[in-house]
């Protein structure tokens, strides 16, 4: 009669998903049988007050099923039997000390258990902190990816930005020179009507300018296009997609400019790939989606053409990297990623992500 | 004809002007930059503005967002974009941007001075001239895009008329380039809008309209 309210009626109850209700009842139950066994205690004439056992009693199954849940629900997944432990012992050792104080104090027993409990969750603890913080050595070699990491893309960063200020350079310095002379040419041409042999000659000479002028034009043009460090992403994947040789629908979700690096690593997989749509599945057509999702582009070219696409292997080493490859280079330097998928009569997707900061 | 000039590349503004003036083309006013252009645009009230794509202070697209606007202020203005590259959406968007005459030229044409006059008076008068790379570019998305029909039907000899045409090019202007006579330039145009399914029509501008419309560049 000591303990008339047993936590297991209520612990078979708790499924989980009411958990507070059942913990509510618990308490409300054992208050109840509380309450019961103080009015019997006045009832039988008072005398000494033993109800306060009881209420120990009661207290400590509420208490268990409280902590139980928490230890399970709440706890960090990694430090939970450490935790649990840490509370266990805390209990068990409040228990004591109240145990100590109710049976009227005198020599302090509970010291021995409480040191017992404290050298086993000490020993507890050391074996955890063994396990799961990193040692010295690999502390250093995290710091050291870290540094890697961001010199690597800050050093890709200044590369993306100094090829931009090339094709500047070379549009508003060699290219505007030649159109320039070509123009100065074109004048001398028209002057000298009288002599046709010497402007057969000048229109050679504006002939050779105007090819170098279409060399450089390309090669500006590989090394970003123009419509891309004009207007952004965005634009210029729409471009792509109007020039391509197949139906492209674009679907892009991007509100601000990325980082050069990004988004020129992501105009060329769009490029690449709606190339090779246009040579592998000629009567396809393509989907293009271009979406930032927690700091990370992500580019997707999807066709419904044949599927069945098989990457090229690898370019060898010293050998300039070229189309799927190349891709997946340019990609991982950016510590992002190139998927392909391509099954059997479904079509074939290249997907690719590309962090756009640190 | 009375134009003005905006193009931040000293070297390129000064070469254009004095080639103008050989030619006996007034120059009224030159700019540096965007804002240049409107005001001049204001103040002179050119037949044609010659503008550079790309000028201060964003040396991206400025030229043509500034064409557009000063032609949203003056419907009538003609407006001839030099660049040093071809970007068939700026066409569109310049085509789409009103009735006036348009032009899109790669800057090493002005060395083709005839041509380059010649393109120039076209589009002072409300024609159009464009690039015949912005042209082929056309020619190749639309005939890669298509899957029966259209330009497949097409002779060669047709496609080239069908080229020159989009360039913004007259009969007498095709015949010479094609070397033939204006009689086989007209049987080839009749023959391509039929087979494209096109409006017929002898008005030259709007001629160049449907065949830039259906090569996906601006609207009919």
């Amino acid at each position: 009669m000591i303990f008339p309210a047993m936590p297991s009626t209520t612990d078979a109850r708790d499924d989980g998903d009411d958990y507070e209700v059942t913990l509510a009842l618990h308490a409300a139950l054992a208050g109840f049988v509380g309450l019961l066994v103080t009015i019997v205690w006045a009832a039988t004439g008072a005398g000494r007050f033993w109800p306060v056992w009881v209420w120990f009693g009661l207290i400590v199954t509420v208490v268990v099923h409280a902590l139980g849940r928490h230890g399970v629900d709440v706890l960090e997944q990694r430090m939970r039997p450490l935790a649990f432990h840490v509370e266990v012992t805390v209990f068990v050792v409040a228990a004591e000390l109240v145990i100590w104080a109710l049976s009227g104090g005198g020599y302090f027993w509970p010291i021995w258990p409480i040191t017992a409990f404290g050298a086993l969750l000490g020993v507890h603890a050391l074996i955890v902190n063994r396990r799961l913080l990193p040692s010295l050595r690999e502390r250093e070699l995290t710091e050291r990816v870290d540094v890697l990491t961001r010199t690597r893309r800050g050093a890709l960063d200044v590369q993306a930005a100094e090829l931009r200020r090339i094709e500047r350079d070379l549009h508003d310095g060699a290219q505007a020179r030649l159109v320039a002379l070509s123009m100065q040419l074109g004048r001398a041409e028209e002057r000298l009507e009288d002599r046709p042999e010497v402007a057969e000659l000048v229109r050679r000479a504006r002939g050779e300018a105007g090819a170098a002028i279409k060399e450089l034009r390309d090669l500006a043009r590989g090394i970003a296009p123009p419509v891309l460090a004009d207007r952004g992403l965005v634009a210029a994947v729409e471009a792509l997609g109007q020039r391509s040789a197949v139906p492209v629908d674009v679907d892009a979700r991007i509100a601000r400019r990325l980082p050069p690096v990004v988004e020129t690593a992501a105009y060329f997989v769009v490029a690449e790939a709606l190339t090779n749509v246009a040579k592998h599945a000629p009567t396809a057509s393509a989907r293009v989606t271009l979406a930032e999702r927690d700091d990370t582009l992500v580019v997707e070219v999807a066709d419904d053409g044949p599927g069945g696409a098989e990457e090229t292997p690898r370019a060898d080493a010293g050998a300039s990297p070229t189309g799927l490859a190349g891709l997946r280079s340019r990609v991982e330097a950016l510590d992002g990623q190139l998927r392909v998928t391509s099954p059997e009569g479904v079509g074939t997707a290249i997907r690719a992500e590309l962090p756009c900061g640190l | 004809m009375r134009v003005v000039i905006a193009e931040d590349n000293a070297l390129l503004r000064e070469g254009l002007v004095a080639l103008l003036r050989e030619r006996e083309i007034e120059v009224a006013a030159q700019a540096e930059d965007g804002d240049g252009l409107l005001r001049i645009v204001e103040g002179h009230r050119p037949d044609l503005a010659i503008v550079d794509v790309r000028l201060p202070p964003t040396f991206t697209d400025e030229g043509v967002r500034a064409a557009i606007e000063a032609r949203r202020r003056h419907p009538e203005l003609a407006i001839l974009i030099l660049s040093q590259y071809v970007e068939p959406v700026y066409t569109s968007e310049l085509l789409a941007s009103g009735e006036g005459g348009i032009g899109y030229l790669l800057k090493e044409r002005v060395g083709e001075v005839r041509t380059f006059v010649d393109a120039l008076e076209r589009v002072a008068g409300g024609g159009t001239a464009l690039d015949r790379e912005v042209v082929a570019e056309l020619v190749r998305s639309r005939r890669a895009g298509e899957r029966d029909g259209g330009l497949a039907g097409l002779t060669p000899r047709e496609r080239e008329a069908l080229g020159l045409m989009a360039e913004g090019k007259t009969n007498a202007a095709i015949a010479r380039a094609m070397v033939v006579t204006p009689g086989a330039v007209e049987k080839h145009v009749s023959n391509i809008f039929a087979k494209l399914d096109l409006p017929a029509t002898d008005d030259d501008h709007r001629r160049v309209l449907a065949v830039l419309a259906f090569l996906g560049a601006g609207e009919a």
